[in-house]
């Protein structure tokens, strides 16, 4: 079973639901991403001090890395508090920050009330066929081959999921 | 066998990155035997991480274009773990 269809892949879609009401699972999730944020998952080259969404529309998306740099990540596209948030994921399938938008994925997140108080909180990944220039750099082969070492991680443990040898 | 603990299998890959190779290629660039290179290869093709096809009487590999489909599973893994941690801190700060 393929993913990727007529140059589309399918998005990653899920849904939780939070014991909070809309406004404050829209809060935590934006103005408190530090507070949640795994602190592993960051692109900068010194470890991460802080994690942070700016709240508004063309608000940057970046880590604060305790070599006092900061490394940007992504941008702000759509900005409804407290119902909607799309964010434009700018990381190439190199790890590196992606400046241009038609290149980048994007991840919307909505906010829903729910009976009892709590939100329903529905988050899409979607466009990663706009990544496809690594898939392409994957399938000839030209760009630095160090830049793979996360993805060859990545396929490393996509082939121990598959242990039907020997 | 374990494909991040086998370094071997690692290195075919990293050589497929750069270029597509028939296994004559890749058994040059490793103190392994072809039979040794070519289980490898098998295991790499059993996972669709490399596709091979004929090339005259060559059979020659590349890694699978497809490969944008480990992205999209790994973000399927990814955001499962962070929304819970967001939940978590959500939840929090309701008590």
């Amino acid at each position: 079973m393929t993913t990727v269809e007529q140059g589309r892949v399918t998005p990653v879609s899920k849904a939780i639901s939070v014991k909070t009401n809309v406004e404050r699972a829209f809060e935590v999730f934006t103005n408190g991403f530090d507070t949640w944020w795994p602190r592993a998952h960051h692109i900068g080259t010194s470890p991460m001090k802080r994690a942070v969404i700016e709240g508004k529309t063309g608000g940057r998306c970046y880590s604060e890395q305790i070599d006092g740099t900061d490394c940007p990540w992504g941008s702000v596209l759509v900005w409804e508090p407290p119902s909607r948030v799309v964010i434009a994921w700018q990381i190439t399938p190199q790890w590196k920050y992606e400046p241009d938008l038609s290149k980048s994925s994007e991840v919307e997140i909505t906010f829903t009330p729910e009976d009892g108080g709590t939100t329903r909180v529905q988050l899409e990944h979607r466009h990663f066929e706009r990544h496809g220039e690594g898939a392409a750099a994957m399938k000839t082969g030209v760009d630095s081959p160090n830049g793979w070492g996360s993805l060859l991680e990545l396929y490393a443990r996509k082939a121990e999921e598959n242990r039907g040898d020997s | 066998m374990d494909a991040m603990g086998d370094p071997t299998r690692r290195a075919i890959l990293e050589q497929l990155l750069a270029r597509p190779q028939a296994v004559g290629e890749l058994a040059r660039e490793f103190p392994i035997s072809r039979p040794a290179i070519s289980q490898h290869l098998r295991v790499l093709k059993n996972a669709r991480l490399v596709v091979d096809r004929a090339q005259g009487t060559r059979r020659v590999y590349q890694v699978n274009p497809e490969g944008i489909e480990a992205l999209r599973s790994y973000f399927d893994r990814f955001w499962t773990d962070a929304l819970a941690a967001f939940k978590a801190a959500a939840d929090k700060e309701e008590r």
